[in-house]
């Protein structure tokens, strides 16, 4: 047993409690009289002999048989005693008011007697009581994931439970009368003290009913993340301190691991919606690549020795324009592997014309062979947010994408990327607002209600994730994704970010 | 009378200026166009040109609308179509539709020239070529044979390999095949000789619809 209540018995009891064991029996009756037959028996014959009158003699044996035995026993003995000193013949010479007292006094002792040992039954009930709640509650606490420490008003520990052995490495006997402290580290350890002073002086209640997360230092000296509450118990003898303690190291491994596994998908799926486009990126590295091989074919040709007099000119201006292009495809290559680096996701500060302009060159590779008119209209008072500019790319790639396949053999194909304040703050913060707009054929019930569930999909070689890991990326980023329908027909996505305003804020270029 | 000009279209202004450039420095007298429009104005307007060279990804009008538009325009011009990597079928159909000869890009210039020699000298593929195409044709299985059709007509190999109750790893073998005995150096090659020497091609050898294959 861990715990340590307060005894709920005095100690002077004891004994008392322990002979009373020997009269719960059946035989109890006949035991109590064993001491008024041992009083009695060597006074018998003195009966009668002495000035003393032999009531007198008899009166322990009654007090003990009432005392020990209850109320019957003591009757009995009175009995007893009031027949001895018949037999004893002398009943005459010892008066009988004699006689009269002392069966008064036998009656008011076996009174007292049985009240006395109805009281010592009710304590032995309750003790038993006391020991099953208190084994009860013992069970409970041994069963909670929660490890438990109480401490006194001094920081001393009263009792450590199990759960809290194994989570600091002590043992419950190492740590008793122990203060507190030892299972903080520094620099927490020396002001707890303190903490526990001023609660005492002021009553003011810091941690007490809040809890809160703190770090917690195991026996080997090695500390780990914890939440805590406390709660107050206030005794006769001061207050005491009742710990409860969480630990949070698996909680926050668990934590973490989610979040990769969150951002490993999220990574997985701006590769997807890469692997999506790769005809078209395919398309776009070519141009260049073939404008180099073209440039520098040609300039071969005019530098041949049967070529009469090369035109210096005309061969610089082809090489340079040749670096131009190969330059165009370090860009483009750059852009790419920008986005499908594995990074961490990390918020900053950055412009959303930028971000909109550098995942709109991306999106709207092959755009212009289905004739879409792009137009980018970005409020400059709302161009400051904070956000991972490769993760909101990734949002307006995956938008712009869906907007020109929408559009696909529409009369108007028209793409509008526009940015402005959002109508709703988002917990009391200033919110940009991005709407991507599309003339394409709108959304349909039962699709438009579902939008950003995983895995429904109008496209037959989706996999209708992208809505959903955009939602996720948004929500990460403390905004809002929802998609309205388009009045002049096709729809607008709108998503808001976190708005940046004080303009020092801003890296500097 | 051809004006002996080749007359270059391409939204891309770097693949556009580089070649011309190319071809200028080939000896050729270039007028390069932005806009397949301005290309169809211009042969409204009459000039007669020696050769027409166009992209198939356009974003104004596609290069196969563009052809067809300027065969009716003037039957005769000997029009070159350029494509991006992986636009076999789209050239396939420009073929179809009269252009002369299409190039993958990026493309050799030998390539380039060559096909544009041909075209210049209103000859498109002389009767030797034709001869020497269909000897090699003649060597071809009926299931290479086949598989050529399928892929003349622009199908996937999977479809292929549906349709002829093979497996589409066997479909790539009697393609391989088939390369080798026409003595293509790629499968645009292929397909091109295919189109360009045996028009009895273009009826279909093999069902085209499912049900007719019971």
């Amino acid at each position: 047993m861990r715990l340590i209540l307060p005894d709920p018995t005095p100690r002077l009891a004891a004994p008392f409690l322990r002979v009373e064991g020997l009269f719960r029996s059946g035989r109890r009756f006949w035991l109590c009289l064993l001491p008024t037959w041992i009083l009695v028996l060597p006074c018998l014959p003195r009966i009668g002999l002495d000035e003393v009158s032999p009531y007198l003699l008899l009166i322990p044996s009654v007090l003990l048989a009432g005392a020990l035995g209850g109320g019957l026993p003591g009757l009995l003995a009175t009995l007893i005693g009031l027949a001895c000193a018949g037999l004893g013949g002398r009943v005459g010479a010892s008066p009988a008011w004699q006689a009269v007292i002392f069966g008064g006094i036998g009656l008011g002792v076996s009174a007292f007697g049985e009240m006395f040992r109805a009281s010592r039954r009710d304590v032995a009930v309750n003790i038993a009581a006391v020991e099953a709640r208190e084994q009860r509650l013992q069970s409970i606490l041994d069963t909670v994931p929660d490890a438990m420490v109480l401490i006194n008003g001094a920081g001393e520990i009263l009792a450590f439970s199990k759960t809290a052995e194994r989570l600091f490495g002590y043992t419950a006997a190492e740590v008793r009368g122990r203060n507190v402290r030892m299972l903080m580290p520094a620099p927490y350890r020396d002001s707890h003290d303190g903490y526990l002073d001023r609660h005492a002086r002021t009553g003011e209640k810091r941690i007490i009913g809040v809890g809160r997360i703190v770090v917690a230092e195991r026996r080997d000296g090695s500390t780990f993340p914890i939440e805590l509450a406390v709660g107050e118990v206030k005794g006769q003898d001061g207050s005491m301190f009742t710990g409860f303690i969480r630990d949070l190291s698996e909680r926050q491994s668990t934590e973490a691991r989610l979040q990769e596994l969150q951002a490993e998908l999220v990574h997985m799926s701006r590769l997807t919606a890469l692997g999506e486009m790769s005809s078209a990126l395919a398309h776009e590295l070519n141009q260049p690549l073939s404008a180099i091989a073209n440039y520098l074919k040609g300039v071969r040709r005019l530098l041949e020795p049967s070529a009469q007099n090369p035109d210096q000119g005309r061969v610089q201006d082809a090489l340079d324009r040749a670096t131009e292009q190969a330059l165009r495809a370090g860009e483009i290559i750059r852009r790419l592997r920008d986005f499908v680096r594995r990074g961490e996701t990390e918020q900053r500060v950055e412009s959303l014309a930028k971000i909109v302009e550098e995942a709109g060159a991306l999106a709207l590779v092959g755009a212009k062979e289905h004739g879409v008119r792009v137009v980018f209209q970005l409020n400059a008072d709302y161009d400051t947010v904070l956000t991972d500019r490769v993760q909101v790319q990734q949002v307006l790639l995956n938008l712009i994408r869906n907007a020109i396949e929408a559009m696909a053999g529409r009369p108007r194909r028209e793409l509008i990327v526009s940015s402005g304040p959002a109508d709703t703050t988002t917990g009391g913060e200033a919110m940009t607002e991005v709407r991507v707009l599309d003339t394409g054929g709108g959304l349909q019930e039962p699709v438009a209600s579902q939008l950003f569930q995983p895995f429904l999909t109008t496209k037959a070689n989706g996999l209708g994730v992208g809505l959903s890991i955009c939602r996720t990326i948004i929500e990460a980023h403390g905004g809002r994704i929802w998609a309205t329908p388009n009045p002049e027909g096709g729809t607008v996505f709108h998503f808001t970010l976190r708005r940046v305003t004080d303009p020092e804020e801003m890296p500097r270029a | 009378m051809r004006d002996g000009v080749v007359h270059l279209v391409d939204d891309d202004a770097a693949v556009r200026d580089s070649i011309a450039f190319l071809l200028e420095s080939a000896g050729y007298r270039v007028t390069a166009y932005a806009d397949p429009h301005a290309v169809l104005a211009a042969l409204r307007a009459g000039v007669r040109m020696a050769c027409l060279i166009t992209d198939v990804r356009m974003p104004e009008m596609d290069g196969l609308q563009l052809v067809r538009e300027s065969r009716a325009l003037d039957p005769e011009l000997p029009i070159i179509v350029i494509t991006g990597h992986g636009d076999v079928p789209l050239a396939v159909e420009a073929m179809k539709i009269g252009a002369a000869d299409f190039i993958e890009k990026p493309f050799d210039d030998e390539h380039l020239i060559r096909a544009l020699r041909l075209a210049l000298a209103a000859a498109p593929r002389g009767p030797d070529d034709h001869a020497d195409i269909r000897r090699r044709l003649d060597q071809l299985s009926a299931r290479e044979r086949e598989v050529l059709q399928g892929l003349v007509d622009g199908h996937p190999n999977k479809v292929i390999a549906w349709r002829l109750n093979i497996s589409p790893r066997t479909v790539e073998v009697y393609r391989a095949k088939a390369m080798t005995k026409m003595g293509a150096g790629s499968f645009a090659e292929l397909v091109q000789m295919a189109i360009l020497a045996d028009l009895r091609f273009a009826p279909s050898l093999v069902p085209r619809d499912p049900e007719d294959g019971g």
